[in-house]
């Protein structure tokens, strides 16, 4: 069982701060929530909104509609007024708002109640300044949900103790004011919703409440990144606003460059010399990174790019998601080169896969690049405090011991008969031969060769390593629902439906598979590693499979087209999504119903 | 006027010899370039494997497989932010970068912009032959107005920019020039630039037999002089400037302008201060634990 509550508000009115207070009050209860926020690209004003969705079991994904509407001012009251599910709630602080005769007849006929907030006029009589309407709007959604304001002082506390004591006082204060509000008004409105949190799971509240930019974050500082580099671009500029918020912490380099080229650039450079370096952008900047990227591929610089998908084309719905630019990523910059690609779908992933795309780098030195998108940039995630043992550091063919470098010799740096086209790299500074890191044609030790035979030599070597990676990629993970429960299988069983995806759809899939489950046998297959493209265990599950549908939040089927593109087989049945917004649980079960 | 070659150092200098054979066109300055950085490094004494030689592209970046030490020939314009990044992973290893007018005033001229008001801690080159070179003659901003190039038979409709205004106007913390016929110079500046704490910039007027029949070896010959011998010193900003932008007469080379007063990029960074170690000797997995407390 899950519930979900919307605060929608101008940009600037508190709704974040509304939505992060709840969220925390939440998990600390013993519940996995999942915040989901909507807003538009301007400062001040516009229509913004934070979703929470609240369950007792593992979600990742919201509903269309919700059980509680807070809203800030009137436009919440005419657009999402018909969210709100039967014995739904609607909180606002309109002064004398009437709805439309439609709108009245549909919220009586759910049993849907209204309350009306005067938040101004208990601000004023409490002599309290106006940012405190969000705790005051905070504490009637606590006593609402049937909490306590206790818990709600807890978290006050703990959040503005800094502050001083007047300013505790006067916070708990609109606490009490908002418990006491709801005792006269309830009353009067009766207000008896048909709103119920679900059972409560303690086990959530040791839990972090991460986005998905923050989880990143941390992984790169778990994956020993030590200079990043960025040039702000929404989704990934909360990776960038977290991971310099902690350089005081991490004793990181962090650069805001003067655009993107530069970003790339100078996170090859530190690569090059020997670092751990990474750069975020979004689709437009990545453009702009593509010829470095190039140059990484040449010079066989281990180097990692994260690319956060908006939709496009150009400036397109810049704070909004899709999954548009896999080809994109697969296909960027000039030249044929070897590449990894491959995708985070939720925090757990953004930390994990920080590590891992840095050991891919160096151990093929060469680009790799991960995918996420505002989706998960922007999530809130109830998250599993993260394994500080699972990741191992591998930093390849690096030769570091003064001995063995002693013993190089120049020509070894580009070396064509090298094992799977991986040949020893040291580094600048290294007491050894010296070498050219040369983005020209070059052979081994990187002077300029342009002679047919060197070109093959070369372009053979570095396409070798494509063929090392591609034997070395793991397999798509398969998830099965069977007795009312997901698990990860791996086999190849016979099932009636099998969904395919990638990227931040995986959570809402996992959701949408719990409830679907109605005696079919569903299965998930969900991509991580998207190129090298892997599509023999595909190939074997589709051919036992009654039906197989591509799940995707882009026009194209992207994900499909590459597959085939890799010789795998064509997927024909389609659910695509490109409006900007994820899919939300119930919209995705009725389509996936629909094509089982 | 005679061109020293022999400067005594010539063991050390060997050690940047590489086997490959040069490519440039007879006379072209790259010739004296080349020797010069050689004898700079090892009049500073810092060995091939002590240095990183980052070259973009263009005729001055073929210089990048006939020397010896760590080297980098990256992508046309893109120079600068690539050096930068890499001095700030390991400050200790001397990083310096050479691009020319092309690549630095036209491509990447964002990067000369912001890499002189970082004041990254590396020595830029520019190989000033007024064209571009190696796409064979067209004019670059630096070329003369009025002067027929390839692509602009009538000459450039735009006006020639200001080079050396347009550095100063950057608050550059180290400005130097010299011409590329005149080694003794070129490797006085550049060991003085690899010295500097901050960015420096070293402008060297490069003759261009082949393309360039305005600035020509000789005409530079005639009119570069040294400033310092005769008495200018470094420290007067306005005075450096004018000296730097009146070429009517004579053209004075040397170290124009250096302040040593200014962190550089590096020592700025608040998170280094104290660190004894680089970004390079850090690599390992960092556990996380304690920066998770604030999801809780
Ligand atoms: C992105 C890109 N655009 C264009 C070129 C072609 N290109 C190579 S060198 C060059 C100009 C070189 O001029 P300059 O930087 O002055 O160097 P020079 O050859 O004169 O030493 C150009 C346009 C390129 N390599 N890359
Ligand atoms: S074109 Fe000019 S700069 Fe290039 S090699 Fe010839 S003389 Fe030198
Ligand atoms: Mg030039």
């Amino acid at each position: 069982m899950r519930i979900s509550l919307k605060v929608t508000g101008a940009q600037g009115q508190g709704v974040n701060s509304i939505g992060e207070m709840c969220a925390k009050g939440l998990k600390r209860a013993g519940y996995c929530v999942f915040g989901y926020k909507e807003y538009m690209s301007l400062i001040k004003g516009g229509h913004s909104s934070y979703q929470l969705d609240v369950a007792s079991e593992a979600i990742e994904s919201s509903e269309t509609t919700v059980d509680m509407l807070v809203c800030f001012n009137h436009h919440g009251l005419e657009r999402n007024a018909l969210e709100v599910k039967s014995c739904g709630i609607i909180l606002h602080q309109t002064p004398q708002w009437k709805y439309t005769k439609e709108q009245q007849k549909v919220l009586e006929d759910r049993g849907i109640r209204t309350v009306y907030l005067p938040s101004e006029d208990i601000l004023k009589k409490l002599k309290a300044k106006p940012i405190l309407g969000n705790v005051l709007v905070t504490s009637v959604v606590w006593a609402l949900l049937g909490r306590k304001a206790e818990e709600l002082k807890e978290l006050v506390q703990e959040q503005f103790g800094h502050k001083g004591e007047k300013v505790v006082a006067m916070n708990f204060q609109c606490i009490e004011e908002g418990f006491a509000f709801l005792g006269e008004e309830s009353g009067k409105w009766k207000v008896e919703s048909g709103l119920r949190l679900p059972k409560s799971d303690p086990s959530w509240k040791d839990h972090l409440l991460i986005t998905g930019s923050e989880a990143m974050g941390l992984g790169l500082i778990h994956a020993g990144c030590r200079l990043y580099c960025g040039y702000p671009m929404t989704p990934s500029s909360p990776l960038l606003s977290y991971i310099a918020g902690m350089q005081n912490k991490t004793g990181m380099i962090i650069k805001q460059a003067e655009d993107e080229i530069t970003a790339a650039q100078m996170m090859s450079g530190a690569m090059h010399m020997g670092t751990r370096a990474a750069t975020g952008t979004s689709g437009g900047g990545f453009d702009l990174m593509t010829e470095t990227l190039s140059l990484d591929a040449i010079i066989e610089n281990p180097s990692v790019f994260i690319l956060a998908q908006r939709p496009g084309p150009a400036t397109g719905l810049p704070t909004w998601t899709a999954q548009g630019d896999l080809l994109l990523a697969v296909g960027s910059s000039h030249g044929e080169f070897a590449r990894c690609v491959i995708s985070v779908a939720d925090a757990q992933d953004c930390y994990d896969l920080m590590p891992e795309a840095f050991n891919i780098a160096e151990k093929y030195q060469t680009p790799v690049i991960v995918m996420t998108d505002k989706q998960i940039a922007e999530a809130l995630f109830t998250q599993k405090p993260y394994d500080q043992k699972k990741a191992k550091l591998d930093r390849g063919n690096l030769v570091t011991d003064p001995k063995a470098l002693k013993k190089l010799k120049s020509t070894d740096r580009y070396d064509p008969n090298a094992k799977d086209g991986i040949s020893p790299r040291w580094l600048p500074g290294s007491l050894a031969a010296t070498y050219c890191a040369q983005g020209d044609e070059h052979n081994g030790d990187g002077s300029v060769d342009e002679s047919a035979k060197n070109a093959v030599e070369q372009i053979e070597k570095r396409m070798k390593k494509m063929k090392a990676m591609e034997r070395e990629t793991p397999e798509p993970v398969l998830t099965v629902m069977s007795n009312e429960k997901l698990a990860v299988s791996n086999e190849e069983p016979a099932l009636d439906l099998l969904v395919v995806s990638w990227g931040s759809n995986k959570g809402v899939i996992m959701d949408a598979l719990k409830v679907a489950g109605s005696g079919l046998r569903v299965g998930y297959l969900h991509y991580t590693y998207l190129w090298p493209m892997k599509t023999e265990r595909l190939s074997k599950l589709m051919k036992k499979s009654k039906k197989t549908v591509l799940v995707e939040c882009n026009y194209g089927g992207q994900l499909g087209m590459l597959i085939q593109m890799a010789g795998g087989p064509t997927i024909k049945e389609k659910i695509l999504k490109y409006d900007g917004r994820p899919f939300f649980v119930d919209e995705l079960q009725k389509l996936l119903i629909a094509n089982s | 006027m005679s061109i020293p070659l022999d400067s005594g150092t010539a063991k050390k200098m060997s050690a940047f010899h590489c086997a490959n054979q040069c490519t440039w066109c007879d006379g072209c300055g790259d010739y004296g370039i080349w020797t010069a950085v050689k004898r700079a490094l090892s009049e500073s004494d810092i060995p091939p494997h002590g240095v990183l030689l980052c070259y973009d592209v263009g005729c001055h970046g073929n210089t990048s497989d006939k020397i010896l030490g760590y080297r980098f020939h990256g992508l046309h314009g893109r120079v600068i932010p690539f050096a930068a990044g890499a001095k700030l992973a390991n400050p200790r290893l001397p990083v310096m970068a050479f691009g020319g007018d092309g690549a630095s005033f036209s491509e990447g001229v964002g990067h000369l912009v912001h890499g002189i008001r970082s004041n990254y801690p590396i020595t830029f080159v520019l190989h000033n032959n007024g064209n571009y070179g190696l796409t064979t003659g067209q004019a670059s901003s630096l070329t003369q107005q009025g002067q027929p190039m390839n692509s602009s038979p009538n000459g450039i409709p735009e006006h020639t920019l200001n080079s050396m205004d347009f550095v100063f106007s950057l608050e550059p913390t180290f400005v130097a020039r010299a011409w590329s016929g005149d080694i003794d110079m070129m490797t006085k500046v550049l060991k003085a630039a690899i010295g500097h704490r901050g960015f420096a910039f070293v402008d060297i007027l490069q003759a261009c037999p082949t393309y360039n029949h305005f600035a020509t070896h000789s005409y530079l010959m005639e009119k570069c002089y040294d400033v310092n011998a005769e008495g200018h010193t470094p420290d007067d900003f306005s005075k450096a400037r004018a000296l730097a932008l009146d070429t009517s007469k004579r053209i004075a080379c040397g170290v124009l302008f250096q302040r040593e007063d200014m962190p550089s990029f590096y020592e700025r960074l608040e998170p280094r201060k104290d660190c004894k170690t680089t970004a390079v000797e850090e690599v390992q997995i960092v556990d996380t634990a304690e920066w998770e407390h604030e999801f809780m």
